[in-house]
């Protein structure tokens, strides 16, 4: 589901402070097991998600673990007693930090957010915010807002904006439109993903006060205030490690977080809702949040690096070591992301990585195949064969064989002359 | 923010829009079919639709039988050190890209991270095995992938360094039908590529 | 803004291409389907909504409902008046992976037929009206006990009030969709070959408006003109 597009104002540095000080006030939040009618504007905005979730039901993009999917389900359980049965979330892999509930109550939580939150808590505030979008339906406010203010030209940049849609059908797609088949099947639902995007695109006091409602709700449910606060500069981090000059200058509004701008003011504000908060939550627990995420912590990090943003990929790398935890995994990672990179120095770093992982217990095979090729590559003819005899000894079965078999042949009638 | 974002996106499907006016889809008639340094032989006619294909770089031709979604033929002329098969929409979104001196796994993770750059999911390589292209070295292995929308994708893939170059044969369609029905006429194709 | 002239320019060539009322038939004079067979007729994939003097289009799940009901009953009442048996298929609830596969090529061909038969753009090597799913088409009438499939797919908005939206705008909104129109495209699957045997796409006039019983009875007509049931 596109969010790629949402009217930004300026000038918003106070806002967040303020909104928050206010506190989640406004309307009522919705009451639970809420059905609208099917000629409201609301209704019309159900059947879409509705058939919005049929789609993300049946994506090759969803992430079909019972344990993982039961898991996140279960804390927004936590998180919304009230609204038991009225939410459902799926977990997509997707490298990208996103979480986003209809108001339908379906949502989906990707890979990307599952990979850079550290603990229950961090995952707790992240979920806690969208529950707040879907208690004070943000989405349909949103929407009339839009409505209400849509004049002629607001009309055509609306349209505009449809059209753009087109082009970047997917808020999480490396590729967006890339050719024009594509384009054209993505144009017979334009209107309907515009029309998706428009109820997504929350204002910026939508997201503060969903700020505060999330962290109301995970404090409620026992989790750590300062997790909230935690999360957000984690991700501010990570933007300033972008390899890319201008994802870096983005700051707050770094593309893989495009859908959440976060800002200082947020941080800031969420720091001071902590601190008035006596804390009598448990002890973060992030080996306990690892042990679930780990049977996907590969694919999630290989899925990472096929953004090509190493500069980002190696600093989440670094916090998710910090740890101690999967350090086999791990330093394998950040090899594979030197030797993507090939910047200068880059592949002697990548050696030197693989040969670290191979320390490691949980070190992934094609970590002794890679090191042969690099050392092959650098004439260390020793490393190379020794590398490539353990990956032969440790994968008998691997589809390149024949490859590495060849290579060693190379190696030993080399070393013979 | 909302103004240069959109613009840009509208310049980019404005972009595709009227590039869909102006082109058009041409004939491959079976015979000899040539992409710079690079030819192939075809066994049957096929339909070039490269110039309707958006991200495609100069180097790169597309063709097909019943149009993009059923199956797709890409062809490559030498691909230098730096080039692409998928044009980057932006400097911030970097495709996959052909270095010098890459491991023979190393070209065929390009190719796969190319075709996940084509917005297909899941990719999988299987059966890697040796492929003479001319008188050189190559690779030939299978790929496995689905559409965003579930629909399962078969693929067969070529490639080969050729003066320091690299030449890219790849073939993906449903596997529901489309992959098989092709398929031997792709054999046909992958072995008849000649270089130079 | 010649971007956006570019945009309208060629969003009214797509829409000129779209509008055309057209029927692709696989053999010119088909077999028709033997009297007592079994059509599967897949839950019409319909969206409707309002189009605002703003331009802003609101899905409508009231008038889709009705619609997709209303053409539903019409398809069903066609096939028992050619002595036909009907089953239905909701797509939502097929959960066998390879019926799901079926479905899903069905959209790709779908879309492949609607860009290159009622598109900009004609493919050389299709020459003929040959598009198929393949034989594996066979494990859907085995599933569904059904020798052909039946499916539709219509999109359209009606407009608010009298006034009509921003011209450009609307211009560009038609690159989608015709303003304040609906059309619909229907394909019959023999599932013995996976010949998509039959397409055809309909606009709708002002005495077809999917929404009423009455209306939806035209449509669904003009849909099934030439059909081979």
């Amino acid at each position: 589901m596109p969010r790629v597009l949402r009217p930004r104002a300026k000038g918003l540095a106070l806002l967040a402070a303020a909104v928050l000080a206010a506190a989640p006030a406004g309307a009522q939040p919705r009451a639970p097991h809420l059905r609208p009618a099917e000629t409201s504007d609301e209704g019309g905005i159900w059947a879409l998600s509705e058939k919005a979730e049929l789609a993300a039901r049946q994506s090759s993009e969803r992430n079909r673990d019972p344990a993982l999917n039961a898991y996140v389900t279960g804390v927004v359980a936590k998180l919304a007693p009230e609204y038991q049965g009225d939410i459902r979330v799926y977990v997509m892999d997707r490298p990208f930090f996103n979480a986003q509930m209809a108001p339908n109550g379906y949502g989906e939580v990707w890979s990307g957010l599952l990979l850079r939150v550290q603990s229950e808590d961090e995952l707790a505030f992240v979920l806690g915010h969208e529950v707040g979008h879907f208690a004070e339906n943000h989405s349909i406010e949103s929407f009339r807002t839009l409505k209400a203010r849509l004049g002629a030209t607001m009309a055509l940049q609306f349209a505009v904006a449809a059209v753009a849609m087109g082009a970047a059908v997917n808020a999480g797609s490396t590729q967006g439109a890339n050719d024009i088949m594509r384009a054209a099947g993505a144009l017979n639902d334009l209107l309907y993903l515009g029309q998706l995007a428009a109820y997504f695109g929350y204002s910026r006091e939508n997201e503060v006060e969903a700020d505060g409602l999330g962290f109301k709700r995970a404090v409620a449910a026992g989790y750590d205030p300062a997790a909230g606060a935690t999360l957000w500069r984690a991700l501010i981090a990570e933007t300033g490690a972008s390899s890319f000059k201008r994802v870096r200058d983005q700051e707050a509004r770094a593309n893989i977080f495009s859908t959440h701008p976060v800002s200082a003011d947020r941080v800031k504000a969420l720091d001071d809702l902590a601190a008035k908060t006596p804390t009598k939550a448990r002890a973060t627990d992030r080996k306990a949040y690892r042990a679930v995420i780990r049977p996907h912590l590969a694919a999630w990090l290989k899925d990472d690096l096929r953004r090509r943003d190493y500069g980002q990929s190696l600093a989440l790398i670094d916090r998710l070591a910090a740890e101690g935890e999967d350090q086999g995994l791990l330093t394998f990672y950040r090899a594979e992301a030197y030797r993507q990179r090939r910047g200068e120095g880059d592949l002697d770093l990548a050696r030197k990585a693989y040969a670290q992982a191979g320390t490691y217990p949980d070190a992934p095979i094609a970590a002794w195949r890679s090191l042969g090729d690099l050392a092959l590559q650098a004439g260390d003819r020793p490393a190379a064969k020794s590398a490539y005899e353990t990956y032969l000894a440790r994968a008998p079965q691997a589809q390149d064989r024949w490859l590495v078999e060849a290579s060693l042949k190379k190696l030993s009638e080399g070393s013979a002359t | 923010m909302i103004r240069t974002n959109t613009i840009r996106l509208l310049a980019a499907s404005a972009l595709v829009m009227s590039l869909s006016a102006c082109v058009s889809v041409t004939s491959a008639p079976a015979g000899p079919y040539k992409v710079g340094t690079a030819q192939v032989t075809l066994g049957h006619e096929w339909s070039d639709i490269s110039a309707i294909m958006f991200a495609r770089p100069a180097k790169v031709r597309l063709l097909s039988m019943d149009g993009p979604l059923l199956n797709r033929l890409y062809v490559t002329d030498g691909l230098a050190p730096g080039e692409f098969m998928v044009k980057p929409m932006a400097k911030e979104r970097p495709t996959p890209t052909y270095r010098s001196g890459m491991a023979p796994t190393e070209l065929v993770e390009f190719v796969t991270d190319s075709v996940a750059a084509l917005d297909y999911q899941r990719v999988e390589t299987d059966n890697l095995r040796p492929a003479k292209v001319g008188s050189a070295d190559g690779l030939r292995f299978d790929l496995k992938a689905k559409t965003k929308e579930g629909l399962d994708i078969s693929g067969a893939a070529q490639v080969a360094e050729v003066g320091g170059k690299l030449y890219v044969v790849l073939y993906i369609a449903p596997s529901e039908h489309y992959y098989a029905a092709e398929l031997p006429e792709v054999e046909t194709v992958l072995g008849s590529v000649k270089v130079g | 803004m010649s971007v956006f002239r570019s945009v309208a320019i060629t969003a009214c060539l797509f829409l000129a291409a779209c509008t055309t009322t057209n029927t692709g038939l696989a053999d010119k004079s088909p077999t028709k389907p033997a009297s007592g067979a079994k059509i599967l007729i897949v839950q019409p994939d319909i969206e409707l909504g309002l189009l605002t003097v703003t331009g802003l289009q609101e899905a409508r799940a009231d008038w889709s409902t009705d619609a997709r009901a209303n053409i539903k009953r019409e398809l069903e009442e066609a096939a028992t008046a050619k002595s036909h048996v009907f089953r239905s298929l909701d797509p939502t609830t097929v959960e066998d992976p390879r019926a799901l596969q079926l479905l899903r090529l069905h959209e790709a061909v779908g879309n492949s037929i609607r860009g290159f038969n009622y598109g900009l753009y004609s493919l050389p090597t299709k020459k003929s009206f040959d598009w198929t799913l393949g034989t594996g088409t066979q494990t859907l009438a085995q599933t569904y006990d059904a020798d052909y499939a039946l499916f539709t797919y219509g999109r359209g908005a009606y407009s608010s009030g009298g006034r009509k939206a921003a011209m450009v705008g609307a211009a560009l909104l038609g690159v989608s969709m015709p303003m304040a129109q609906q059309y619909a495209f229907t394909s019959l699957v023999d599932l013995k070959t996976g010949k998509v045997v039959w397409f055809n796409v309909a606009v709708a006039g002002t005495d077809s408006d999917m929404r009423s019983p009455e209306g939806a009875e035209t449509f669904a007509k003009a849909l099934l003109k030439d059909a081979p049931l």
